[in-house]
């Protein structure tokens, strides 16, 4: 387990591939973006179904509005920020509140580029499509789970946004037994003591942080939410009520993201002590990756050291 | 070129004023409304809708060889409720929902709230990219619909618009027609004041469009113009149409007051008799 490592963005590509094989009305659609988010394999294959674009983020999300309207399924991908943050206007009007069914994926997602600072960093995207109603949000954990993703954003009828990171990724499931399924998060681990919610690019930290508690004899429940929006709110509130710990691990700022969405549906349901593991009020700095992850205390050996204060407290 | 006989074009001049009082109905029913933009642009509206558009069909609204027609400047909706519900798209009975709570004509239109509406506009610089989504969706399906697109003068600053301006010239999108309502005023003056975007034409030819110019309450010069398009077989085409804003009603014709209008009964009364006599003298 989680020895073979795979680059996400290539998965996402040969992800496509196959989502186009399956489903002629799939269209990769590039903002000087195909080469960067590995959609060259998609153009090579269906060149005719292939659209540059060009520089031009906010035009690029109104256009594929409008191809969705034909009955295409436009697939926008290209670094999160410009498809979540730069075209927030066109992402809540002509995807979100027209119901578009566009899929935008946000590549080099979080602190993947970790050496071009916080004009090319996406810590708010899962904050800000949050707050689109209707909006999808998929954050994928490992290789086998974007694959997943990949194929199920396309059968799903609506808006998505799928955040993918840049650095090669761990392997963590097994893709024979694994299933994908929109909207429900995956138990990884059943303990009692606490519980450690990760999603994305940092699963794998949070899955490290487990092992090495129980290690030292605490019973951890390890949670992986793929599907920010829609939450899985019963798998929550269950794991709220029988561990009464959450510790929440994301690639993002800890507020608006996945721990944001856990705060508020516990405050309503289950008031739970918690904590969010990520980047707090500032803008992320820049430096070698494992480095930089690491200011913020998302290595896994860090996130363990945390959760064993919160439990000296419990 | 089509062209339309005298006859046809006094039907289309009868059409229109009933679309003004229409348009006067709704606003009558919520006290205020975008009035300027949905004047300047009602012999823009009754061209398409009585003449130019194929296919439109209230019984099947969403029949897949019709032409699209998308109001960008959604604040001009109300000529749209009005064109809508002429042609049968739903019963005028709802113009006096207009600004009641959970009214399905709310300020700016909404695709799922009526039949008939193409996109949801109001926020600027949105209508032109979706029309350019749609033009290269319909090629690529060989579907010979067209996509026509009404814009203001004023949201001409969005950069979005010269986004899908480039974009729909370099994919060669020439089953878009594009008719700016160039009334001259946006909300808080002159646009060419507030921001110029003169030499008009020049810029989007230099953006690899096709363009004309014409008086945009003159039916024969609209029909004529819409109906020939593309202009250039590869080319999107662009027709800067001179209006009048809130032309019709005299007291607002020609003034950046009359972008939103608060209304008084007094005024009500006025703006009915002159548009009253105007369809008189049409017969």
């Amino acid at each position: 387990m989680m020895s073979e490592k795979k680059d996400p963005r290539k998965t996402f590509g040969e992800a496509l591939v196959i989502a186009g094989e399956k489903n002629s009305k799939v269209l990769a659609i590039s903002a000087d973006s195909s080469s960067g988010s590995q959609m060259t394999m998609f153009k090579n294959k269906f060149p005719e179904r292939h659209i540059e674009f060009g520089i031009m983020e906010d035009g690029i999300t109104g256009m594929c509005a409008g191809l969705a309207t034909t009955g295409k399924i436009p697939v926008f991908a290209t670094i999160a920020p410009f498809v979540t943050g730069r075209n927030f206007d066109q992402m809540k009007v002509d995807l979100g509140y027209m119901k578009q069914n566009v899929k935008v994926v946000g590549r080099c997602a979080g602190l993947s580029y970790y050496h071009l600072g916080p004009t090319h960093q996406s810590l708010e995207d899962v904050a800000l499509m949050r707050e689109i109603p209707g909006m999808t949000i998929l954050n994928p954990g490992d290789p086998v789970e974007i694959k997943a993703a990949t194929l199920a954003m396309i059968e799903h009828t609506g808006p998505v946004y799928m955040k993918v990171g840049s650095d090669p990724m761990p392997v963590i499931f097994d893709e024979s037994k694994y299933k994908f399924e929109l909207g429900k998060g995956i138990t990884m681990k059943d303990g009692k003591d606490i519980t450690i919610v990760g999603t994305g690019t940092v699963l794998c930290r949070a899955a490290e942080a487990a092992d090495i508690l129980e290690k030292k004899g605490i019973s951890v429940r390890l949670i992986n939410i793929h599907t920010i929006k829609p939450l899985d709110n019963e798998l929550i509130i269950k794991a709220a009520k029988e561990t009464g710990l959450i510790v929440t691990v994301e690639e993002h700022y800890t507020s608006g993201g996945l721990g944001g969405a856990i705060a508020e549906l516990l405050a309503l349901n289950h008031p739970t002590k918690m904590k969010m593991i990520g980047v707090e009020d500032q803008f992320g700095s820049n430096g070698p990756y494992e480095e930089l992850i690491g200011l913020y205390g998302l290595l896994g050996p860090q996130i363990a050291d945390t959760c064993m204060k919160l439990l000296e407290k419990k | 070129m089509q062209k339309i006989t005298d006859a046809e074009e006094l039907e289309l001049k009868r059409h229109a004023v009933q679309l003004r009082k229409d348009v006067l109905a709704i606003i009558k029913a919520g006290d205020a409304g975008h009035i300027g933009g949905a004047l300047s642009a009602t012999e823009l509206m009754t061209s398409l809708f009585y003449k130019v558009l194929k296919n439109i069909d209230p019984k099947n609204p969403k029949r897949e060889d019709r032409d699209r027609f998308i109001m960008s400047a959604g604040h001009k909706c109300l000529i749209v409720y009005a064109v809508l519900a002429e042609k049968g798209f739903f019963s005028k009975d709802l113009f006096n929902t207009y600004f009641k709570i959970n009214s399905k004509l709310p300020g700016h239109p909404d695709m799922h709230k009526l039949p008939g509406i193409e996109s949801n506009t109001g926020s600027l610089g949105h209508g032109l990219p979706i029309a350019v989504g749609m033009g290269i969706g319909l090629k690529l399906d060989k579907n010979p619909a067209k996509v026509y697109v009404i814009m203001g003068d004023g949201e001409l600053g969005e950069g979005t618009n010269w986004e899908a301006a480039a974009a729909a010239s370099h994919h060669k999108v020439d089953n878009l027609v594009v008719m700016i309502d160039r009334n001259k005023f946006q909300l808080g003056g002159l646009t060419n004041e507030l921001m110029n975007f003169e030499p008009l034409a020049k810029r989007f030819e230099s953006f690899g469009w096709s363009t004309r110019s014409i008086d945009g309450h003159n039916f024969k010069e609209i029909i004529d113009n819409l109906t020939d398009a593309p202009f250039e077989p590869g080319k999107p085409s662009l027709i800067i149409c001179n209006t009048l804003k809130a032309k019709g009603i005299s007291f607002l014709e020609d003034t950046a007051g009359s972008h939103y209008w608060k209304v008084n009964p007094e005024q009500v009364v006025q703006a009915e008799k002159e548009l009253d006599a105007i369809a008189k003298e049409l017969g």
